[in-house]
């Protein structure tokens, strides 16, 4: 019996296993040799035999039975190995492309605000006189013309230089109560390494009763906002001056770069502008032909907000469909 | 407007209070501090008196002087042209280090020990301001021989710059930003009595005389003055180059000093030029120019200046000593600069302040001038003054403190408020019990309704001590159109990114030029940009290829060869109505090189393009067109049409405009934004029974288009042909000038399962029409 024991334990294929398997258990094999033998032993003695054979039965077969399941592992492995891979040449590049941070930027605001049941509100580039001014308490001799320089077209059109021509479309066209925002492109006629003549803006505006709305709704709106946009940043407020608001007052966030502790990009304040807003004053309310409302109104700059969250330095990188800008925001 | 903490502690007492302090309350009172710079004098420095001072017996230009430092008189070497006996200086002590990092140690200069250096302004770091060393006079008050200059608030000076807004003319000088810190820190405004002894004066009535045709809108006030030996004190040169300003003489200089401290609008007149010459009363006449200002004329009707706009040079003083006219106006800003810009005319440097509102209280710039006249100089003032002033009364407006709250949202107490408002000016006597009656000075020309009222207890309030509050409202649907629009757009955006473009957005500004050359019609003449910024930028786009285009250009430059981009942005037709596109480009290769493409990516194609927009906007047919414009390859330019509708153009760049932007082949796509698909999906029913498929090969002239084929088949095909499409295009030279086209067809029934001879007969009556129709059959 040994002999077969060792050759098991010396075979080197599932294929060997099988032959010795069927060498020992097959039909002609050892076994059923030995088991035929038994017929000429004594009465007494075949069921002493009998066992003995079993024994050796069970014992051959497991032996069989691991060494079978060792080679098979064994071999299962060698063709895996055949199929081994050099995992580290494959880190594919991304073929998805990716929207502008500007544009990404406007739509979280949008979100935000859509989400407390403000109206999205849109119009035209192209406006008049009136819309973009009059109606705004800037009339032509305003000194507060001075802070936006217009372009204007030969026919005395021009491009407007806020989206707050859409809120007066929008307070025209419709009764109070009104509660909005107005996302678009604005145009001031300005180039250099902090402006361009053109920028996205998005301005709120909310119109109710008399005596329903004021200063401090308009504080808990924004400083909500500001921390849904730039997460937990303090908020400041300042007064300011707007022709269309008053109050009025400008938001700044500690900024976000120092943490409030004083670096080049707030000019070592700690803190940066980044909205303005206040209470509709009253004559823009009676360009509209509003009587006994209030309301408040803030508007905001959409490239400052998408370089500041993402850390761009250069604006006009913004507009050039820069691949090596883009690719960072898949 | 640039104010300094020792300028600003004339009009108001800072003790107490930190520069770092002063800013926060600038930024909470809605004076926005945009710069602050702190002038630091190193130790060690200190007054001395030159008490003697002879030339060096070896050098021409070196003077050996004794100068007492206080604690002691000390031997210093001075090279400064003006350095004498007598005169007050600053030393630089041994063991100074200076702010250049220079130590003053002890040396020998040409053979002559020098034990300190008499200091020039700009070297102990304040503006270069006098040439030579520092000339100290009795301006510099509070001054004790070897005290440090450190010590001295007029050396050690913060120099605060701020952002005014529009609205804040009144803070145009130091008063004016003294008198809202006065109502921000509650303490009064100190404002100067002035000594004059007008008994022993000359009446300016014996030299001037002042005439008008009709009233004006205008308050004048005049000064005469015989000027003598003026010398400018060091205090006016030291601030007049803080605040960055000069003028050309001292008498100018002095009165420039004047209105930045004061706001009044001061000017000064040869007294000569209102008189004739064997005349000693000179006439001054106020009347109208042709276009409507007010201006100041000699009696020969020679203009010598528009008032609150600028002076004529000709009446200008321009030597420091004989008569002059001091003239401190007012004109309400208003009107000024209404006028001013309906007539475009060149304006004089104080123009800024009188448009944004100067001091209409003129005795408080010419007290404080006349006051420097008397100190520094021998010049003899005229008794009293000739003056005009228009009639005036102050704004008075009512609000309650309800009103006040409401605004707010936050009751504030009706004795702050009260202290507020008479800290800023504001006469609020007439109030009764919870109403307010406030007159408004005339200095605060902003301030005209409840509004304003509210916002000047807002921001002296601070607004970071008012609570916020959510505002309660009413739920209504407030999904309109342009959010519908708005999210198409987003929808639109989301899909072209996830299939592999990158969006760019670009100026809605482009060049005319450039535009008409690739044939694309701009704006007409008389609705064309007005004043654009450049020359490139100098009409309205009426597409978005030509910013794509520069785009791939830029992605070439830094080295990209895979270029996908989209923009949605609004063009502009010749008559100038917005629309909104939506354009795609591919430009180079599909991929980046990868492993997977052994680093030789494949270049774009058209089958490639068609399938990534069809992929974004969905499937779509092309209808062989020339677009309108030059950009597209003569060949291989197409017209999208979806569901019957003309959606847009598609096409390869034309290889020489390929050439323009050194780009490699590139594909184009641009589309109407409005008439892309936005409704909702509706499902079909789809038939229970299986589909067959055949494939027919047609042998056809290669000149033939699918167009034809497809357009025999649409016409004749049964209900059973579901979809059909080609799939295979086979030519070799056997087939010479034809090629074998393969069309897939897919058929089935809702009714039932297709058997053989229905399939056959669908497929030959369209193999008929197309025999009959087009002359074409099977290989």
């Amino acid at each position: 019996m040994k002999k077969w024991y060792d050759a098991i334990n010396n075979a080197t294929s599932v294929d060997a296993i099988e032959e010795i398997r069927i060498s020992i258990f097959g039909k002609k094999g050892i076994l059923a040799v030995e088991f035929a033998k038994m017929k000429e032993a004594p009465n007494e003695e075949k069921s002493k035999i009998a066992k003995e054979l079993n024994t050796q039965k069970s014992a051959l077969m497991h032996e069989l039975t691991s060494k079978k399941m060792e080679l098979q592992t064994k071999e299962l492995e060698l063709a895996m190995k055949q199929e081994g891979l050099d995992v580290s040449l494959f880190s594919a590049s991304s073929e998805v492309g990716a929207l502008h941070p500007v544009m990404e930027t406007m739509d979280r605001i949008v979100e935000y605000f859509a989400s407390l049941n403000f109206a999205v509100k849109t119009g035209k580039m192209v406006e008049d006189d009136f819309h973009n001014f009059e109606a705004l308490n800037l009339p032509k001799y305003h000194p507060a013309r001075d802070m936006q320089d217009t372009f204007y077209f030969r026919d005395e059109m021009l491009l407007r230089t806020h989206t707050s021509p859409v809120q007066i479309r929008t307070m025209m066209a419709q009764k109070p109560p009104i509660r909005m925002i107005a996302p678009g492109t604005v145009f001031r006629r300005d180039y250099d390494l902090t402006h361009t003549p053109m920028f996205h803006q998005i301005e709120g505006l909310l119109v109710d009763k008399k005596g329903k709305v004021s200063f401090a709704n308009l504080k808990f709106i924004l400083e909500d906002f500001l921390k849904y946009m730039f997460g937990e940043v303090e908020v400041r407020f300042r007064p300011s001056f707007f022709p269309f608001t008053e109050p009025s007052a400008e938001a700044d966030i500690s900024c976000v770069f120092c943490k409030g502790d004083g670096c080049r990009v707030c000019s070592h304040t700690g803190w940066l502008e980044v909205l303005g807003c206040g209470i509709v004053d009253p004559n823009v309310f009676e360009a509209v032909k509003y009587k006994d409302v209030s309301g408040y109104a803030f508007g905001l700059g959409v490239e400052r907000f998408a370089m500041l969250i993402h850390q761009i330095g250069d604006l006009r990188s913004l507009f050039e469909g820069d691949i090596k800008l883009l690719e960072q925001f898949r | 407007m640039i104010v300094t903490r020792s300028w600003l502690n004339e009009w108001i007492d800072l003790e107490g209070i930190t520069t770092k302090d002063l800013c926060k309350t600038f930024n909470s009172i809605g004076l926005e501090v945009d710069k602050l710079q702190s002038y630091d004098i190193p130790k060690k420095i200190v007054f001395g008196k030159v008490l003697e001072c002879e030339k060096h017996p070896d050098a021409d230009k070196l003077n050996v002087c004794k100068v007492d430092i206080g604690t002691s008189i000390r031997q210093i070497v001075c090279g400064a042209s003006n350095v004498r006996e007598g005169l007050n200086v600053v030393v630089a002590t041994i063991g100074a280090v200076m702010p250049t990092g220079l130590a003053i140690k002890p040396v020998k200069l040409r053979g002559i020990e020098s034990e300190g250096m008499i200091c020039s302004a700009s070297e102990i770091g304040l503006p270069d301001f006098m040439d030579g060393i520092i000339e100290l006079d009795e301006s510099v008050r509070k001054v004790r021989l070897g005290d440090e200059v450190k010590g001295h608030s007029l050396f050690s000076d913060d120099l605060i710059e701020i952002e005014l807004t529009a609205n804040r003319g009144d803070c145009l000088s130091i008063r004016g930003v003294a008198r809202d810190l006065s109502a921000a820190y509650n303490r009064p405004l100190k404002d100067a009595v002035v000594n004059t002894n007008e008994d022993k004066r000359v009446g300016i009535g014996r030299i001037l005389n002042l005439s008008h045709d009709k009233n004006y809108h205008v308050n004048l006030r005049y000064k005469a003055v015989d000027l003598k030996n003026l010398t400018l004190p060091f205090i006016v040169k030291l601030r007049l180059s803080q605040i960055e300003e000069t003028r050309d003489s001292d008498i100018l200089s002095l009165m420039l000093y004047s209105t930045h401290s004061s706001g009044v609008i001061l000017r000064a007149y040869k007294h000569s030029f209102f008189k004739k010459e064997d005349e000693t009363i000179a006439k001054i006449d106020l009347a109208e120019c042709e276009k409507g200002f007010a201006c100041i004329y000699s009696t020969d009707k020679k203009k010598a200046s528009m008032v609150g706009i600028i002076q004529e040079d000709v009446s200008l003083v321009d030597v420091d000593e004989g008569i002059i006219l001091i003239e401190a106006s007012y004109i309400p800003p208003e009107i000024i600069s209404r006028q001013m810009q309906e007539s475009k005319i060149k304006s004089g440097p104080l123009y800024y302040k009188t448009s944004r509102g100067s001091e209409p209280e003129l005795n408080r710039g010419l007290d404080c001038c006349m006051q420097m006249l008397e100190i520094n100089s021998a010049s003899d003032i005229y008794g009293g003054v000739i003056e005009l002033c228009d009639k005036y009364e102050n704004v008075v407006i009512s609000i309650t403190k309800d009103e006040i709250d409401e605004i707010i949202g936050y009751s504030i107490d009706k004795v702050e408020i009260t202290k507020i408002l008479k800290n800023l000016g504001f006469d609020t006597s007439k109030s009764q019990g919870d109403s307010f009656v406030i007159s408004v000075p005339r200095y605060r020309h902003d301030i005209k309704n409840k509004q304003d009222i509210v916002e000047e207890i807002v921001r002296l309030v601070g607004i970071d001590n008012i609570p916020s509050k959510p505002f309660e409202f009413q739920e209504e649907n407030r999904l309109g159109d342009d959010y519908f629009w708005y999210k198409k757009r987003k929808t639109y955006r989301y899909k072209a990114a996830d299939i592999g473009f990158f969006e760019s957005i670009h100026f809605v500004f482009d060049e005319k030029k450039i535009l008409n050359s690739y044939g694309f019609e701009t704006l007409v003449e008389q609705k064309d940009l007005l004043n654009p910024i450049v020359n490139t930028l100098d009409t309205l786009r009426p597409t978005l290829l030509t910013g794509m285009l520069k785009a791939a250009s830029l992605n070439v430059k830094n080295g990209y060869s895979c270029i996908k981009l989209f923009e949605v942005g609004s063009v502009f037709d010749k008559e100038r109505n917005e629309s909104v596109k939506m354009t795609m480009l591919a430009s180079g290769t599909q991929t980046a090189d990868s492993l997977a493409n052994s680093g030789k990516p494949v270049k774009v194609d058209f089958g490639y393009f068609v399938q990534k927009v069809t992929d974004i906007i969905g499937e779509f047919d092309l209808v062989e067109t020339k677009t309108t414009h030059q950009l597209s390859h003569t060949y291989q330019s197409a017209t999208v049409i979806q569901s019957g509708v003309v959606v847009g153009e598609l096409f390869r760049l034309h290889p020489s405009v390929q050439n323009d932007y050194d780009l490699d082949i590139t594909y184009l796509c641009e589309l109407d934004f409005e008439k892309l698909p936005c409704s909702l999906k509706i499902a079909k029913e789809s038939s229970k029974y299986q589909a067959s498929q055949r494939d027919l090969s047609v042998i056809m002239p290669k000149s033939m288009k699918y167009a034809q084929v497809k357009s025999v088949i649409d016409e004749v095909k049964t209900d059973e042909i579901v979809s059909f499409k080609p799939v295979d295009i086979y030519s070799d030279e056997k087939l010479a000038d034809e090629m074998s086209l393969t069309i897939r067809f897919t058929l089935q029934r809702d009714d039932k399962t297709l058997q053989e001879e229905d399939i056959t007969s669908s497929i030959n009556n369209i193999l008929d029409a197309l025999q009959s129709k087009l002359q074409i059959g099977l290989r």
